[in-house]
């Protein structure tokens, strides 16, 4: 069961092994994340971010270490992986929106199906949701007739739907036009002074300057630096660290 | 022919035809050709089917053998047998109401309001027991009436449908061990449809006609139209698995990771995310599956059933209407052209209903 202690850590991630075949994708990963703090995860392309934040929910199996969620340890326990993920978010950076259900149904299914909240309650919930993230008027419309903005906001909507506990971003805004990055990034930024528990993989500095409490650097598999946004920023002590700034930041 | 050009006004549907068809003097020379060999080729068809043609039973077959055109009374004195086969003649209303339960149900399950499992189960249910009761009798006062005497239209129809019920459920499940995760049963399950994919229809009915009641003890054998219909049932499937397992292949990953994300179970994701959007990738094809086995049936002729067809052949191959096979064919073809047009609009009906919200 998921314990509701609000003194332990949201995430706990130890000595963390991830292969693929023989690939070495994540190596000895070590991470605590606490109930209300918000994590940003940036590096190069392919150094593990998203398979990182894919081994909390269990969208990938880790191979050695261990993982506590929420008080509960990742294992083979099929119930526990699925405990974990009625209170884990997760938004995707292709959206992933179901394109056979109206907006509405997208945000409601989940917890009608899996949390078995009846319709009306379901109904309301997403409607305050979909409220909440700007786009009230779009319910009744089937995500291929929305932009892309709109459909991460859609996105963002149908997981907090499930009234999670931790939200899990990969890159959301990345498939994005420029002029529909700042919707979505809004909305995480109204939801991180909530107080919402987040980790997002972004390479939105200026979002990571103005919420996350900790800044973490991965290269080749591993985090090579880990540090509150203005420390990260201006005195950062790796090499890669600050190549990698100078390309995000100075394009 | 000369002309002027104008600034093209948005042309009338006169104007484009002559465009089309008349816009040089040969072009115009080919089009009349063509044009007078069609309405000979009509006049001569409709001369034959309507102008000539007998229609009534008063002068028997000798009235036809007078008249120039064709010979519709064949149908007025033999429609029960194309229809019911060897039916018992007074009992024949049954057979007659029994496909009626038949289409009644086939065009209730089209209907989107009926697609929740209890009302579809509702609706077979009712309407293949209702089948069963009428043709089958021995219940209700009903005099008993074997499989074997079973026949026509009635037999068509219950053999195509009972194929898809029970296939079509198969075929989904060897779709989903397919792509299980685990080796031994993907690969299996590959082999089990590649091996009926490579027999051929014909031999697969022999197989379970004739073949199996020698391999299985009296109580398991079943009758034969039973046997038969599971094994086209199974021909079926191996076809139509292959058509959803594409289906599936079309659904990006990313829709599956989404749903385990929310936390839906297995049966969950299959249920609501994968087969929906599956479904609606393997329209087509699945609607052409269907249409193919509905012709298919006039197969079990082999093994002994008076299909539609056969029953056609014996409307006409009884001494007197020997000469009106032309006919009865036509009659049939129509039986068929009906069934399986309807078939064909309403995939089309349901890929306009399905690609709302697509882009
Ligand atoms: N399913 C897989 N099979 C094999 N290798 C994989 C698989 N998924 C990821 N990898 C490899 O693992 C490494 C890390 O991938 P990951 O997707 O976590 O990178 P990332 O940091 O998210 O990159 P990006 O910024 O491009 O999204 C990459 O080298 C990738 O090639
Ligand atoms: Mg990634």
């Amino acid at each position: 069961m998921i314990s509701t202690q609000s003194s332990g850590a949201a995430v706990h991630i130890e000595n963390l092994d991830k292969y693929y075949g023989s690939f070495h994708a994540l190596r000895n990963i070590n991470l605590s994340v606490k109930r209300g703090e918000k994590i940003v995860v940036c590096g190069p392309s392919g150094s593990g971010k998203s398979t990182m934040i894919r081994c909390i929910n269990r969208l990938e199996q880790h191979n050695g270490g261990r993982i506590t969620v929420l008080g509960t340890e990742l294992n083979d326990d099929v119930g526990n992986i699925d405990g974990i993920r009625r209170e884990v978010g997760m938004v995707f950076q292709h959206f992933n929106l179901f394109p056979h259900m109206t907006v509405l149904e997208n945000c409601m299914i989940a917890p009608m199906i899996v949390r078995k909240r009846p319709r009306a309650e379901a109904e309301a919930t997403a409607r305050r949701y979909l409220e909440k993230v700007r786009i009230p008027e779009q319910a009744t419309k089937f995500p291929g007739q929305l932009s892309g903005g709109q459909q991460q906001r859609v996105a963002i909507a149908r997981a907090l739907c499930m009234q999670p506990q931790l939200m899990l971003f990969d890159e959301p805004t990345s498939a994005l036009d420029p002029e529909m990055i700042a919707e979505v990034l809004d909305v995480m930024v109204t939801l991180a002074s909530e107080g919402m528990t987040m980790i997002c993989v972004t390479h939105e500095m200026g979002f990571a300057r103005r919420v996350a409490d900790r800044v973490i650097f991965m290269d080749h598999g591993e985090i090579v630096e880990e540090a509150p946004p203005e420390q990260f920023f201006t005195s950062c002590r790796n090499e890669r660290t600050r190549q990698f700034l100078s390309q995000v930041l100075g394009h | 022919m000369e002309m002027v050009i104008v600034a093209p006004p948005a042309p009338g549907k006169l104007e484009d035809l002559r465009r089309r068809f008349f816009a040089t003097p040969l072009q115009a020379l080919l089009s009349l050709i063509s044009l007078a060999i069609m309405a000979f080729v009509l006049w001569k068809l409709l001369n034959w089917a309507v102008f000539s043609a007998v229609f009534t039973t008063s002068g028997g077959p000798e009235a036809c053998q007078a008249a120039a055109g064709a010979c519709w009374s064949v149908i007025a004195a033999r429609w029960r047998i194309i229809l019911f086969g060897l039916y018992p003649f007074e009992e024949q209303w049954r057979s007659a109401l029994a496909c009626v339960a038949v289409v009644v149900m086939t065009v209730l399950s089209c209907i989107p309001a009926f697609w929740t499992g209890r009302r579809i189960a509702l609706v077979w249910g009712a309407g293949t027991a209702l089948y069963y009761v009428l043709m089958k009798g021995g219940v209700l006062g009903l005099p008993y009436v074997g499989e074997e005497a079973w026949g026509g239209l009635a037999l068509t129809l219950f053999i195509f449908v009972t194929t898809c019920l029970i296939g079509f459920p198969l075929a989904i499940c060897l779709a989903l061990l397919r792509r299980s995760e685990l080796p031994w049963i993907s690969r299996t399950t590959g082999l089990i449809i590649d091996g009926v994919r490579s027999l051929p229809l014909i031999s697969i009915l022999f197989t379970f006609a004739v073949v199996l009641p020698f391999a299985l003890p009296q109580w398991m054998a079943g009758d034969k139209l039973y046997r038969v219909i599971l094994g086209s049932a199974l021909f079926f499937s191996a076809y139509q698995a292959e058509i959803v397992r594409g289906g599936m292949q079309g659904v990006p990953k990313g829709q599956e990771e989404a749903a385990m994300a929310l936390g839906m179970s297995y049966w969950q994701r299959i249920g609501r995310i994968l087969l929906p959007q599956a479904m609606r990738n393997a329209l087509p094809a699945t609607i052409n599956q269907f249409v193919i086995s509905f012709k298919e049936t006039s197969l079990v002729v082999i093994v002994g059933f008076f299909e539609i067809l056969a029953s056609g052949n014996a409307a006409y191959g009884t001494g007197e209407w020997r000469f009106a096979y032309v006919e009865v064919y036509a009659f049939i073809a129509l039986i068929y052209f009906v069934f399986v047009f309807s078939l064909s609009r309403y995939g089309a009906y349901l890929e306009r209903r399905m690609s709302v919200g697509e882009r």
